[in-house]
């Protein structure tokens, strides 16, 4: 079983990602299934899309992941990789961009967002242990391909080409040709490009 | 056939297609919304033929008319969520007693959690109140299966029939082979025939109230019986050896290991095969959590040499009327049987009504006895630890996180909010300032402004149901008339539940303030069109049902507009109708964000920010942070508020709060010099006659060519009576 959680707020495109990524399971002959957060947390809360794909010819049954269990963790805000740190495996992958999202609470608030410590911190926590962690200066490849809502694919990208888990970049490029609206392939196609370069 | 990666929603909208369904009517509401979307996109690309498919004022009208349409024999399609049924419950009450002859089919989503929704009211309990039968998926692929046996049960017997999935088999996709073409069954050509039993009177819901129970024990034997509905009770043994007697070379190496203390020791059949004692029974998702739990549960036992003990699992599809002849074969033998389903004990009720039935010797547990949680969702996580102690293996554990955020880097909550550029945020803003200090009660309503609750706006004091901010004001004005008395509510609510209330406030006359939140759209449920709009789901466009007109027409004496992105205009148009006697209106007419093409995003001039974060404290914007290290010469060091220009729409509301003229539009730089960056100048936004879905909507209601153009930078004419 290949389970892949992807963690962010609502808006920035975790809904796609998982329709990429569950094209790509398809593609590989495996069941795959998907569970998303839509209605009223879409509102700037916190979302998350589950992806469980049966990658050694198993039966997928639950729509969502146990605590623990997931190979790949992609989270598109780094308060949110910390949010869901509990659902990653043993030996699983944490990718995170870094730019923060900061919530109206914490402005309201007298305890500041410090999302850079936040990444420090899951960094430290997963030094040393079985995980991989990959911080992503998404801020950058924003700038590179110019535009945002290349999000998703720039992070997917980056989480394949690390090689953790048994789909490649490869898979990605075919997955976004069937799944993203024919005048946008190409600028996700650069932004898989320019993540892999990164 | 295509195979398709479909949503259940979206795929049990091409069940019903394939089953022939002729009419298709609903009211949106997260987790249900999607179907009636994907059936209008179907029709939309001509690739469903023949169908008739609606959004109706509310849930009632849309079961009405379909009743009419079932009558004559078409195939109808019911679509709601589950507090939609109660607006519906008139109909269904009685319907069931009249019957129906084409087939009808009530789709009613559940959400347990609740995730988006007021109740964690169970439809199985209503389909029991209701006495008509439900079928309740594990997964889309069987809720597809459902949907399209559902119309066959409800022809065979003449009865609506319920399919009731919950949010995590609505919003969970999987890939499907669906039909790339559909015909809707034609109605027959006998069409409606006149004949008494389409009139309910006393006498008539006498005799149908028999025909009723007598239709329920044969739809029972059915369910356990006939293999089209008795494929979704499906039962299956567990465990080292089952009844059926697994071949002992199958039997994983950790059965040689001793048997926990704990755990029942196997009894043994005539064949000399240990039986299950233990059963599991499951209902909805919670069968699809279980069998994963119970997975994780075995690999857990093998790996640690113990030996699961032999059990027995049933899937309950049918919960009413219960399935007693395919109970009584998962029952046989068992002493124990845990129940896990979410939201009410139905399925454990159902059982304990049938051990007593049968005098059986086995213990039921569940949510009545603190086995099971009461309420919210269930999850593969709590499956697992109530299973495994269930089956007296508490060497499994529970499975736990290998890592856990620490406390030492807090996290931000993150409620939802109103969008930046949200045209309600200048609303609830407008009210406020205008009853600033006064004592007043503000009654919200079901909609994205709900959100006007949270802080800093605080705007709203209550929330009931659908339409209940009007009549509520209304009794507020009553027990405290010493106070204001606003009732805000959505363009869409005004016509799916607030016309009642309108006409009562005139006819009562209560001194009431009604504040219309018109943005032209449903946008909470993702931009569905209502009466307002004019758009209908068959792709013609009609004058829109004027709000103003019909609050005029029921006799509000005084009707006024306002741009809720017009700060000062918007207070004085308040002010006016406030302090009017008697029932009044503003109109805030203003496009959701999801209809227009954004402004340029606005930008604070560090040079004359003075870190006083009014803009945040007065209107809670998420577009706008605030950063504690920014110095510039006003602020010194308390730090300076910020622009997230990738979530700014360019409202404007913020120019307007800001003391210091410390935020301006950046439109002309950005433009100007050619060097724009943002995200908007490199994909073209479209053009707000031809809005496309936010990736996450389904389908988008185009706004009405008489929306005002609020983006245009113009500043409105302010209040004034229209």
């Amino acid at each position: 079983m290949l389970d892949v959680l992807l963690a962010g707020v609502g808006g920035q495109g975790t809904v796609l990602a998982a329709k990429v990524l569950a094209q790509a399971a398809q593609d590989k002959g495996w069941q795959v299934r998907t569970a998303e957060t839509i209605g009223m947390a879409q509102r700037g809360g916190n979302v998350t899309s589950h992806v469980r794909m049966g990658n050694g010819g198993e039966e997928v049954f639950a729509p969502l992941l146990a605590h623990g269990t997931a190979d790949l963790v992609i989270a598109f805000e780094p308060g949110e990789a910390a949010r869901v740190l509990s659902f990653l495996a043993p030996n699983g992958v944490l990718v995170t961009a870094t730019t923060p999202i900061q919530p109206v609470t914490a402005a309201l608030s007298s305890v500041p967002y410090r999302a850079d410590r936040v990444v420090q911190r899951l960094e430290a926590q997963l030094a040393g242990k079985e995980a991989s962690f990959v911080a992503v200066d998404d801020a950058a490849l924003v700038r590179t391909v110019g535009s945002r809502k290349v999000l998703n694919t720039l992070l997917l990208a980056r989480a394949l080409a690390a090689g953790h888990v048994p789909l490649d970049v490869d898979d990605l490029r075919h997955a976004i040709e069937v799944c993203v609206k024919p005048a946008f392939v190409q600028l996700n196609l650069a932004a898989i490009e320019a993540a892999v370069a990164s | 056939m295509t195979k398709k990666l479909l949503m259940g929603n979206e795929a049990f909208a091409h069940a019903a297609l394939e089953a022939g369904v002729r009419v298709v009517a609903g009211y949106p509401g997260t987790p249900s919304s999607e179907l009636i979307e994907t059936i209008a996109a179907e029709h939309a690309a001509g690739r469903a033929q023949g169908v008739h498919v609606e959004w109706s004022t509310n849930e009632k009208a849309a079961l009405e008319l379909l009743a009419g349409a079932a009558y004559c024999g078409a195939r109808v399609l019911f679509t709601c969520k589950q507090v939609g049924l109660n607006v519906a419950s008139d109909a269904l009450m009685s319907l069931n007693y009249v019957g129906v002859k084409g087939g009808t089919v009530l789709f009613v989503a559940d959400d347990p959690g609740p995730i988006s929704s007021q109740t964690e009211q169970d439809t199985r309990r209503f389909a029991a109140f209701a006495k008509v039968p439900v079928l309740d998926p594990a997964t889309p692929e069987q809720g597809f299966a459902m949907m399209k046996a559902a119309f066959d049960l409800s022809e065979r017997y003449h009865t609506p029939v319920i399919v009731r999935p919950t949010t995590r088999i609505d919003h969970a996709s999987t890939f499907f082979d669906v039909a790339d073409e559909t015909e809707a069954r034609p109605v027959p050509e006998e069409g409606f025939e006149r004949d008494p039993r389409w009139v309910i009177f006393p006498k008539r819901a006498y005799e149908a109230h028999g025909e009723i129970h007598e239709r329920l024990r044969a739809m029972a034997h059915d369910f356990s019986a006939d293999p089209t509905f008795a494929q979704f009770n499906p039962q299956f043994e567990g465990g080292v050896l089952t009844a059926k007697g697994q071949p002992a070379d199958k039997v994983p190496a950790a059965a040689a290991a001793p048997i926990p203390a704990q755990a029942p020791t196997p009894v043994q059949d005539s064949a000399g095969l240990p039986r299950p004692r233990l059963g599991i029974m499951t209902g909805g998702v919670s069968a699809a959590y279980a069998r994963e739990a119970l997975r994780m549960v075995e690999e857990r036992a093998e790996a640690e040499g113990f030996v699961v003990p032999p059990y027995r699992f049933m899937q309950v599809g049918t919960p009413y009327p219960f399935p007693e002849e395919a109970v009584e074969r998962f029952v046989e033998g068992l002493d124990q049987v845990l129940v896990l389903e979410e939201l009410d004990h139905v399925l454990e009720d159902a059982l304990l009504a049938f051990a007593g039935k049968t005098h059986a010797p086995f213990d039921v547990r569940g949510k009545l006895t603190s086995d099971a949680r009461d309420r919210g969702e269930n999850d593969v996580d709590d499956c697992f630890a109530r299973i495994s102690r269930f089956l007296g293996l508490s060497c499994a554990g529970v499975p736990h996180a290998a890592y856990e955020a620490t406390e030492d880097a807090p996290l931000p909550v993150r409620p939802p909010v109103l969008c930046a550029g949200c045209p309600h945020r200048g609303s609830f803003y407008a009210v406020k300032r205008v009853l600033a200090g006064r004592p007043a009660v503000l009654c919200g309503d079901i909609g994205c402004y709900t959100l006007g609750n949270a802080k800093p706006l605080d705007a709203v004091d209550t929330c009931l149901c659908m339409g209940a901010g009007i009549t509520m004001a209304q009794g507020f004005a009553v027990a405290e008339p010493q106070k204001k008395h606003v009732a805000f509510v959505g363009d869409s609510t005004f016509f799916a539940s607030g016309l009642t209330g309108i006409v009562n406030a005139v006819y009562n006359d209560h001194d009431i303030t009604l504040i219309v939140l018109d943005n032209a759209t449903t946008a909470m449920t993702g931009s569905q069109p209502h009466p307002g709009t004019g758009v209908t789901l068959m792709g013609t466009k009609k004058p829109p049902v004027s709000i103003e007109r019909v609050l005029r027409a029921v006799g509000f004496s005084l009707v006024m507009h306002a741009n809720p992105l017009d700060i000062e205009g918007s207070v004085a148009t308040v002010q006016e109708a406030i302090e009017h006697e008697g029932p009044s209106a503003v109109l805030f007419k203003s496009p959701c964000i999801q209809l227009k093409r954004p402004d340029f995003p606005v930008q604070v001039d560090a040079s004359r920010c003075t870190g006083c974060k009014k803009c945040i404290t007065e209107i809670g914007c998420p577009g706008i942070g605030f950063d504690m290290d920014a110095r510039g010469p006003k602020s010194g060091s308390r730090g300076q508020a910020f622009v997230d220009a990738s979530l700014c729409n360019g409202c404007r509301l913020c120019v307007q709060v800001c003391p210091f003229g410390a935020i301006s539009a950046s439109a002309e730089v950005a433009c100007g010099d050619g060097t724009a960056t943002d995200a908007r100048a490199v994909v073209p936004a479209p053009a707000p006659e031809d809005v496309p879905a936010p990736a996450d909507a389904p389908a988008a209601a185009t706004a009405p060519a008489d929306a005002p153009a609020a983006a245009d930078g113009s500043r409105s004419e302010g209040g004034s009576h229209a």
